[in-house]
C-alpha cells in the first residue's frame, strides 16, 4: 500500500517538475473532449485513436532506452522489459486519450460533408 | 515540564499542498483531489502545547518538521538551520559524472519550510540537553520540550594534510561530496582527465560515510567515462580502501571487487589517504603500521573522513563511549531513534550513530517513525515503531546501468520489489536514480511519503 502511495506521490511531483506540458495536455484534451462531445462520433474516433496511441507506445519503447542514457543493450532483466512497456504504454495512453476526440471531430466532419450532386 | 494535549479532529491541508495545487488547478478538482490531499494521520491530531526544536532543514529536519506540523495541533516548532540552499545531496554523484546539471540539485529552503513552522535563520553552536535549550551562533537561548537532531555531518577534509577544498576541479582533483559546485567542478576534472587517460586514485576513508557508496559509484562511471573516450585500456585505475573491504555489506562488497577486476581496477586495502600535494599532484597514503607509500596521479577523488558537527560532538548528545564515540555521532537507540539518555530527544539522518544508514532512504523510511515517536512520547507513551535501518543504495555501474541495493542494520538485502534481484545489472535501477527519486526525495521532505 506504502509504494502504491509513493508511487502516485513521485508522478504527482513529475507533474508539478513538468507543469506547463501537463496543463498544456490536459488544457487540450478537456477543450477537445468538449468539442468532440457534440460530434456523437465518439465509438468511430476509436480505432483511430488506439492506432495512434499504439505508434506513440512504439516509438516511445524504441527512443526511451537512448534518452535514459542507455542502449537496448543494457536492458538485460525481465524488471527493465516491463518498466520499458509501462512507460511506452504510458505514453501510447497520454497520446490515444488526446487523439480520440481529434478523430472523432475529424470522423463528424468527414460524415457531414454533402455528397457530390 | 508542562505541556496540555488533548486529541482533535484532524487538520485541514496545509499551505503547501494548496500552494501546488494552484499552479496545478487546471488539472480538475477531481483528479487532482486525490493526489493532492495530504495524507490523513492513522490517528486524529493531538493537540498539544509542546514546544519542539529540530535542529537542521535538511531532508530530514524538513521531513519530520513537516509531519509534526501535520499530526500535532497547537504546538510550537521550530526549525534552525541558516541554509537557504536546500541541496539534493544524492543528485551529486550524477553532477559529478556528467549525467545531470549542477542546476538540478540546488533548489530553496523556503519553498520546502512547512506551513506553522518558524524559521530560525542560524546554526545551533551548543547544544545543553540537561537544561532542554539550544544556543544558536548568534547567541539565542532556545528552549524546548523535544528536540529532534537533523544537523547532518562534517566533511573533515582538515585530516587531509596538504587538501584544500577550494581546488577541487584543479589540477585533476575531484571529490563529489562537498557542494553542487565541487561536484561540477570534479565533473570538469573527469572529464579532461578522460579526454587523455592516465593514472587515477580513488580513496576511501576509515569514517562512517553519507552515502557510502559514492565512492565505488564515481569510480564505476570515471570507468564507463573512459571506456566511453577510449582511453579506458591506456590508463590505470586503482582505489584506496582506508579499511579492509570498500563496502559494507559482504555480497555487495564481493560483487563490486570481482566486477572492478573485470575492468581492470587494482585495490588496496588498509590504504589510508594521509596527505596530498595538489601542485604536484602526488598523494600519500599510509598504512595502519605507519607506512607511507607516494603515488602520482592525473586524476584523484578525495573522499574526506566525517563526524559529527561539533556542536553534538562536545555535547552531552554524542555517544560517550563506544565505537561511535570517535566521531562524535548522536547517541540514539538504533530501534526507536530516540535518545538513550534524554528521553525528549530524537534523531534522524546522517548525524545517528547507528550501524548503518546515511543516505536519503534511510530517512524516507526513519522520518515516520521518528514523528510517530515523538507524538507517543509527547502523549505520554512510549515509542511505539522500530526501525530495522532500512538503507538504499542505487549502485551506478555504467551510463544506463545501475544496481539497486537495499539492506537493513543486520546486513540483510532487503529488495522492495518482489523477485527482484539486487546483485542484477538493471536499466531500472538506473531510470529510478536518475528520474524518480528526486520527486520521491520531494514527497517525503514534504512529509506525504
Amino acid at each position: 500500500m506504502y509504494e502504491i502511495w509513493l508511487t502516485l506521490n513521485i508522478l504527482f511531483e513529475l507533474a508539478l517538475a513538468n507543469a506547463g506540458l501537463v496543463i498544456a495536455w490536459l488544457a487540450a484534451l478537456i477543450v477537445l473532449t468538449l468539442l468532440a462531445l457534440r460530434s456523437g462520433a465518439w465509438r468511430r474516433g476509436l480505432p483511430a485513436a488506439i492506432l495512434i496511441g499504439a505508434v506513440v507506445a512504439a516509438v516511445a519503447f524504441v527512443m526511451l532506452p537512448g534518452r535514459s542514457g542507455a542502449s537496448f543493450g543494457e536492458l538485460r532483466y525481465w524488471l527493465d522489459w516491463a518498466s520499458l512497456v509501462g512507460f511506452a504504454a504510458g505514453f501510447g495512453g497520454a497520446a490515444a486519450l488526446l487523439a480520440w476526440p481529434l478523430a472523432a471531430l475529424f470522423r463528424r466532419q468527414r460524415t457531414a460533408r454533402p455528397l457530390s450532386p | 515540564m508542562s505541556i496540555d494535549h488533548r486529541r482533535r479532529a484532524p487538520k485541514p491541508g496545509r499551505r503547501d499542498f494548496l500552494g501546488d495545487a494552484g499552479r496545478l488547478s487546471v488539472l480538475g478538482a477531481a483528479a487532482g483531489a486525490t493526489l493532492l490531499a495530504a495524507p490523513r494521520p492513522a490517528r486524529a491530531a493531538l493537540e498539544t502545547s509542546a514546544r519542539i526544536v529540530v535542529a537542521g532543514s535538511g531532508l530530514g529536519g524538513l521531513a519530520v518538521a513537516s509531519r509534526l506540523a501535520r499530526e500535532l495541533d497547537g504546538a510550537s516548532i521550530t526549525v534552525i538551520d541558516r541554509k537557504e540552499a536546500h541541496n539534493y545531496q544524492p543528485g551529486y554523484t550524477l553532477v559529478a559524472t556528467g549525467i545531470w546539471p549542477a542546476s538540478k540539485v540546488s533548489d530553496r529552503n523556503a519553498d520546502f519550510m512547512p506551513a506553522g513552522v518558524q524559521w530560525e535563520r542560524a546554526f545551533v553552536a551548543e547544544f545543553d540537553p540537561v537544561a532542554n535549550t539550544v544556543t544558536t551562533d548568534t547567541g539565542a537561548k532556545i528552549r524546548y520540550d523535544f528536540l529532534v537532531v537533523a544537523t547532518g555531518l562534517q566533511l573533515d577534509y582538515g585530516q587531509i594534510e596538504g587538501m584544500d577544498p577550494g581546488a577541487i576541479g584543479t589540477r585533476g582533483l575531484g571529490s563529489v561530496y562537498n557542494g553542487p559546485d565541487a561536484a561540477l567542478a570534479t565533473w570538469r576534472a573527469m572529464d579532461a582527465f578522460r579526454a587523455r587517460g592516465g593514472e587515477a586514485l580513488m580513496t576511501l576513508p576509515a569514517t562512517p560515510l553519507k552515502c557510502a557508496g559514492a565512492p565505488l559509484k564515481m569510480t564505476f562511471m570515471l570507468a564507463d567515462r573512459l571506456r566511453q573516450a577510449g582511453t579506458l585500456a591506456s590508463s590505470k585505475v586503482a582505489f584506496h580502501s582506508a579499511l579492509g573491504n570498500v563496502f559494507g555489506v559482504p555480497v555487495v562488497n564481493e560483487t563490486v571487487l570481482n566486477r572492478w577486476q573485470g575492468l581492470g581496477i587494482d585495490v588496496s586495502f588498509n590504504s589510508r589517504l594521509a596527505a596530498i600535494d595538489i601542485g604536484a599532484q602526488r598523494a600519500t597514503f599510509v598504512s595502519p603500521e605507519g607506512e607511507r607509500s607516494e603515488h602520482d596521479y592525473d586524476f584523484i577523488h578525495v573522499v574526506p573522513p566525517m563526524r559529527a558537527p561539533d556542536a553534538i560532538g562536545r555535547s552531552e548528545l554524542a555517544w560517550q563511549d563506544g565505537g561511535f564515540a570517535a566521531g562524535g555521532w548522536l547517541e540514539v537507540d538504533k530501534d526507536t531513534l530516540r535518545h538513550r539518555r534524554f528521553p525528549n530527544v530524537f534523531g534522524i539522518g546522517d548525524i545517528n550513530g547507528t550501524p548503518r544508514g546515511k543516505t536519503a532512504a534511510t530517512v524516507k523510511k526513519s522520518a515516520p517513525i521518528v514523528a510517530g515517536n515523538l507524538v507517543d512520547v509527547i502523549a505520554g507513551r512510549d515509542p511505539t515503531q522500530t526501525f530495522d535501518g532500512y538503507t538504499s543504495c542505487p549502485l551506478l555501474l555504467r551510463e544506463g546501468s545501475a544496481l539497486l541495493i537495499e539492506f537493513d542494520y543486520e546486513g540483510r538485502l532487503t529488495p522492495t520489489l518482489p523477485g527482484v534481484d539486487p546483485l542484477q545489472d538493471s536499466w531500472f535501477a538506473w531510470i529510478m536514480k536518475t528520474t524518480l527519486l528526486k520527486p520521491a526525495y520531494l514527497a517525503v521532505l514534504k512529509g506525504r511519503a
